[in-house]
């Protein structure tokens, strides 16, 4: 692309080369500003969850902290997986980057599981037919961006109706309830090492994934497709494969958090997919905010879905209206954003 | 051209309508009530309120960026237009106003965001989409509908009417239908909305003043999209909450599917007016066959994934137009 940028008008007070004292001051100010607002979703954070441990002494009571974690792990796995695809795909999300079918094919695995368990199938045979299902929608998604090439959002939004279409049919969309067994009440309640075990699935997942995403040659050639795809290219990159191990990476999480959903539900509940999804989504880009560069991370995924879980958990116990923590979240993401829109334009 | 060479472009270029044209033979031969003029009828009327928010949405993304806030403000829309009329009997044909412009300030909301504070469409339109839907809960005491049995007529008849023996809503979706089609494909607007959103810098290198008609595109969509809001309420008459969340995902893939159909995969209303009646076509003929409930919802999916693979597989048919190298 060979774009003729119009050169960006001078930021109004910009500061020109320090002088006097009156230019120091400006630019000072000027320091002052870029600090407030480039950390400003951070410390705006800082401030509510201060502000909640103040008005409720059971906010900060370790108590609380792991029903937290524990709620917050299967919207910060999905998170991740979403994070890897917007990294891969570039943060466009009209053409870029987006997997809007995790939370509807993990939930589908969870449809599966619990069918099979209650049906009596061995936990390893129901937990596999699982896993390979919400695989399955990972692979049709690579396809059909990769090969097809659909644009993410169309393709995972119609992987995203079929996964809630197949499932609901299989289980005839009722509430499946998985009583007494072990392994889902253990993951469900139980603590090792005086952590959850869903945060510790979590931790498992951000150190896998992020991992992958962050600190190996695959993931940094992965990031470089998704920051300027012709440039990838032209360096010798084939973007497809990246693109579609992404997605493919991003099902495995649906694999992960169908683990976790399943306990925290003991079951199924047909229809958990659509809160799943806006927090994911939430959970994702609110995370950027704790990038440096304001960019999707994994572990800004994982960061976004405990503080947004902890924050209405907080407003919760300060008997906050519920129908009010929509509005919160709402401001929330428009604060992260703003922020971090504006910081952009200051660097200019 | 040989006819070879013409029919891979011709298929190419309308691989989507001969799905379209595949899957209504198939229900025809399924359903006898299925070629039957009220039901024809029935999918164009039941699918108006889609159709006005696709019409929204086609313009926003013609112009780069997306609205996830559209069941907002078709849900502000009605809900509005209803209250003004209820508690503070303001004449209908005002009232529908009311909706109009309750719709527009959503929008206006939006634009402020993208515009001014330059936040990106999706995630704006998402922050709008929690506040809005915080905002309904928070006034029906937690989603409880708002019934208006005693609604003025000349209202109800906007869903429930005719005029010249034909379906009121049908006409109000083919009025925004015209209106869109001359403003987004016959207009010098619509020419610099697509100029904007396929590259927006070369736009503004060109004069057109990009920030005034990003305004514009997000506003004229709310606009647009509370219409079917008003339309809603008038055909239930009642409010639900929320509601507008469930158009959300129909109307980005009724656009798609049309952007698909363009030789430049270009958002256009022809295109969006095929996906939402293959859409509609297939909800209606797959409810017609009689198949379970749930199992029909399954099959939906199935045929949307099957049928947009299918249709944009084709462009990679030598002999596109404009096909990606």
């Amino acid at each position: 692309m060979t774009a003729v940028a119009p050169a960006p008008a001078p930021p109004s007070g910009s500061p020109p080369p320090p002088s006097g004292s009156a230019d120091m001051a400006a630019q000072v100010a000027r320091r002052v500003l870029y600090f407030a607002i480039s950390r400003g979703p951070l410390v705006v954070f800082a401030a509510l969850l201060v502000y909640l441990s103040l008005e409720s002494e059971f906010f900060l009571e370790w108590r609380n902290i792991k029903s937290i974690l524990r709620q917050s792990a299967p919207d910060a796995i999905l998170a991740s997986g979403l994070a890897v695809v917007v990294m891969a795909g570039g943060d466009d999300v009209v053409v870029g980057g987006i997997d809007i079918s995790i939370p509807a094919a993990a939930t589908m695995g969870v449809g599966l599981i619990a069918d099979q368990l209650v049906g009596g199938t061995p936990l390893f045979w129901a937990y596999l037919l699982g896993a390979l299902a919400i695989l399955g929608v990972g692979v049709v998604n690579a396809f059909l961006v990769v090969y097809v090439k659909l644009t993410p959002l169309l393709a995972t939004l119609a992987t995203l109706v079929a996964s809630v279409g197949m499932y609901k049919w299989a289980i005839n969309n009722r509430r499946i309830t998985v009583l007494e067994n072990d392994f889902v009440n253990e993951v469900r309640d139980g603590d090792f090492l005086g952590l959850p075990i869903p945060a510790l699935i979590t931790l498992g997942t951000l150190v896998l994934v992020g991992g992958i995403a962050h600190r190996t040659r695959f993931g940094i050639r992965m990031q470089a497709v998704g920051g300027n795809r012709s440039a990838a290219e032209i360096a010798g990159l084939r973007p497809g494969g990246y693109v579609a191990a992404s997605f493919i990476l991003a099902s495995f999480c649906g694999v992960i958090a169908s683990i976790v959903l399943i306990s925290r539900g003991s079951g199924i509940s047909p229809g958990i997919e659509e809160r799943l999804l806006v927090d994911m989504v939430l959970a994702t880009f609110v995370g950027a905010a704790f990038s440096p560069r304001r960019v999707v991370t994994v572990p800004g995924a994982v960061a976004g879905a405990i503080l947004v879980k902890a924050l209405g958990n907080g407003f919760q116990l300060i008997q906050v209206d519920l129908f009010q923590i929509g509005m919160i979240k709402g401001v929330l993401i428009l604060v992260v954003v703003a922020s971090s829109a504006l910081v952009g334009r200051l660097r200019q | 051209m040989s006819g070879r060479a013409f029919g891979l472009t011709f298929l190419s270029r309308y691989g989507f309508l001969v799905v379209f044209l595949g899957f209504f033979i198939f229900f025809a031969t399924q359903s006898d009530a299925f070629l039957n003029t009220s039901n024809l009828v029935n999918i164009l009327e039941g699918n108006t309120i889609l159709l006005v928010a696709a019409l929204g949405m086609t313009l926003v993304v013609a112009s780069g960026g997306i609205d996830l806030s559209i069941g907002i403000a078709i849900d502000f829309g009605g809900w509005l237009a209803i209250v003004a009329m209820m508690d503070h009997d303001v004449a209908w044909p005002l009232a529908i106003v009311v909706g109009v412009i309750v719709g527009a300030a959503v929008g206006a909301f939006n634009s402020f965001l993208i515009v001014w504070l330059g936040v990106s469409p999706f995630l704006a339109t998402l922050g709008t989409f929690f506040i809005g839907g915080s905002i309904q809960q928070i006034y029906t005491s937690g989603g409880g509908q708002v019934p208006f049995r005693q609604m003025p007529t000349g209202y109800q008849e906007l869903a429930t009417g005719e005029t010249w023996g034909i379906p009121n809503e049908i006409l109000i979706g083919a009025v925004v239908l015209f209106v869109f089609y001359v403003l987004l494909e016959r207009s010098i607007y619509g020419k610099r909305i697509h100029a904007i959103g396929l590259q927006p810098s070369a736009a503004a290198v060109a004069g057109i003043n990009v920030r005034a008609y990003l305004w514009m595109t997000f506003v004229v969509a709310s606009a647009t999209a509370s219409v079917g809001g008003i339309i809603s309420t008038a055909g239930l008459r009642q409010f639900t909450p929320l509601a507008g969340f469930s158009y959300l995902l129909d109307a980005i893939a009724a656009v798609f599917i049309g952007a698909s159909m363009h030789p430049q995969q270009r958002p256009n209303v022809g295109g969006t007016l095929v996906g939402v009646l293959f859409l509609g076509m297939v909800s209606n003929g797959l409810n017609l066959m009689g198949l379970d409930f749930n199992f029909r919802d399954a099959l939906e999916g199935l045929v949307l994934v099957g049928a947009i693979a299918l249709a944009v597989s084709q462009r990679r048919l030598p002999g596109r137009v404009g096909s990606p190298a």
